[in-house]
């Protein structure tokens, strides 16, 4: 099944639409964030501004655009200009092969529902992840502060060891699907399948949990939130990486971080929870945009969830479990599903 | 001109100036990151070219993992310490304005040799097409026809990992000698600066002759230890200020 052609200007304005959600989206999720978080730990979270807290995110970014921006004296001037910078646009420009349905018609004109259906975009997504880690190292060089400088080290040896483990995590998909395409993943997923009585949708999650759990996971330190955010760990680094940034800047980094959870969040659901598909998608685009809106916010709830409730990881941990735990598990999903798949096509015994 | 033309000389263009920055820059780091820069750039033309796998493992495993090891060596390096990079000896330069020099006849006469446009090959659009992909050809090519040279490079990559664990564990593997790590972090760009530029050390208040002494023999530099682990240590010299 392959895109209906459409004019470039009609696909600026469906990627000029996603991306403003998309920072909308991210400013909600530091009120979300700040919510749960407050429930579980027995607290109220923002109230004052706004209804329940609401306008909290706007009043959060008025704040910081009126900070005074600092350089350090020893600073790398020019690297310290743009490292933020690298962290949000990788950040906001992977959510270009992210699929939101399917093409629908809008006043005669179809219109596809993604930015683009590029035929590597699961490897898209995972290179615009591991580009994204320049920003932090780069910031933390840039910074000339030890904490800084530590917490990037930390941030790159972890992100380029999760790293492994995401693509790798993936990679049973790719043998079921034939395809690292994104879209196509999705589409394969709207299958059903008849297993005894159930009738179960094809996905991912059941053919590939041990995928599903490892990349969970891989992606969590990924982005570096709690309980892998070493590189920021306040208890021994001041804050890490951005230690020495303020004002506008500090909040790239900020910005660059929710955005990157979201989009793995989005990524999680569609490669493992079928993106789009649900009860009444393949009627109606609208509740197919619902149905993976409602498994992007699970996820980005087990973020939170996770924040809160587990202690953040010793260094040697972190590292111990990606490669003595989580590599051989995800090389042994591998082999498997290979097995699994060459028994299936008949290709063996 | 078309918009390919158009974007494929501006990916041409910054590729090329990127490259001339990583051997211009005086700063290792920036050299880097120049470097990032024109891989990028040279992913861009690959895709130009139909090959969107190889442009995303380009970008996954050039600019995404191996120069990120790149940049962490460099920025543990303080600059001035490397003589490479500012004072090379005699014999230095000449060697490398040599290998230089041969490295731009070999380019040159490569160039010279063929017309720019090459020879054709067998991977044609309809071809790759047949196949099912850019992904699919590249898969089919390496695995069938350079399936000894993809395995002997894996070999030399193995070697690579257990030289790095040769190098970081010689006493787990029996070679006798303790473990020594230093707890040196470098220093950032401007550290020394700085500290240089800090306060004075000041001299502490004497009385008594054993203070007196105490205080001469302090002269605000300080031992370089190497650590193995935190109840022992070796002091192997001096460092810091002469006051």
């Amino acid at each position: 099944m392959t895109a209906e052609p459409q004019p470039v200007w009609l696909t600026f304005i469906v990627a000029f639409i996603i991306m403003n959600v998309l920072l909308i989206g991210m400013a909600y999720m530091t009120w979300f964030e700040r919510k749960v978080l407050a429930a579980m730990q027995d607290r109220m979270g923002p109230t004052r501004t706004g209804p329940r807290g609401l306008l909290q995110p706007l009043a959060d970014g008025v704040k910081l655009l009126g900070k005074e921006d600092l350089i350090p004296a020893a600073a790398d001037k020019w690297v310290f200009f743009f490292a933020p910078l690298v962290v949000f646009v990788t950040a906001i420009v992977q959510v270009a092969v992210i699929p939101f349905g399917n093409t629908i018609t809008v006043f005669g004109h179809p219109v596809n529902l993604f930015i683009t259906d590029l035929n590597v975009g699961a490897l898209f997504l995972i290179a615009f992840g591991s580009i994204g880690v320049y920003g932090v190292i780069l910031g933390a060089y840039a910074s000339s502060n030890r904490f800084s400088l530590l917490g990037g080290l930390r941030s790159a040896a972890q992100v380029i060891s999760y790293e492994i483990i995401v693509g790798l995590s993936l990679v049973g998909i790719f043998l079921l699907t034939s395809s690292l395409s994104v879209r196509e993943i999705m589409l394969q997923q709207q299958a059903m399948l008849q297993i005894g009585p159930l009738t179960l949708p094809n996905w991912f999650i059941l053919s590939q949990p041990l995928a599903f759990v490892l990349f969970l996971i891989a992606v969590v330190a990924e982005t570096n939130r709690s309980p892998f955010d070493l590189p920021e760990a306040e208890t021994e680094l001041v804050s890490g990486f951005h230690t020495e940034y303020s004002a506008f800047r500090f909040s790239f980094y900020f910005l660059g971080e929710y955005i990157n959870m979201i989009v793995a969040s989005l990524f999680a659901a569609t490669m493992f929870l079928g993106g789009i598909s649900g009860p009444g998608s393949d009627r109606f685009w609208g509740l197919g945009i619902v149905w993976l809106l409602v498994k992007v916010v699970l996820f980005l709830f087990f973020y939170i969830w996770l924040r809160a409730t587990l202690p953040r990881f010793r260094y040697d941990q972190l590292m111990g479990l990606a490669w003595k735990v989580l590599l051989p598990l995800v090389l042994l999903n591998i082999v498997v599903t290979a097995f699994i798949r060459l028994v299936g096509n008949g290709q063996i015994f | 001109m078309t918009w390919d033309a158009l974007i494929f000389y501006l990916l041409g263009a910054v590729s090329i100036l990127a490259a001339l920055g990583v051997v211009a820059a005086a700063n290792p780091v920036h050299s880097a990151i120049f470097l990032i820069l024109c891989f990028f750039n040279v992913a861009g033309i690959f895709v130009m070219l139909g090959a969107q796998f190889l442009a995303a493992v380009q970008v996954i495993v050039y600019a995404g993992a191996i120069l990120v090891l790149v940049l962490f060596v460099l920025m543990l390096v303080d600059p001035d310490d490397l003589p490479e990079f500012h004072n090379a000896r005699p014999v230095q330069r000449i060697v490398g304005v040599l290998l230089g020099a041969v490295l731009l006849l070999e380019v040159g006469l490569a160039i010279v040799s063929r017309t720019v446009m090459g020879q054709q090959g067998n991977a044609t659009p309809e071809l790759i097409a047949l196949v099912g992909g850019n992904t699919q050809a590249l898969g089919n090519v390496l695995f069938s026809q350079y399936l000894l040279p993809f395995e002997a490079v894996s070999l030399v990559l193995l070697v690579g990992v257990v030289g790095a664990i040769v190098l970081a564990l010689p006493e787990r593997l029996g070679a006798g000698s303790p473990r020594r790590g230093t707890i040196s972090l470098g220093h950032p760009r401007g550290a020394d600066q700085a500290l240089a530029a800090g306060p004075a050390f000041e001299t502490p208040i004497v009385q008594t002759r054993l203070e007196r002494e105490e205080a001469a023999s302090l002269d605000g530099s300080r031992d370089l230890i190497m650590v193995s682990d935190p109840d022992e240590y070796t002091t192997i010299g001096k460092r810091g200020r002469v006051r």
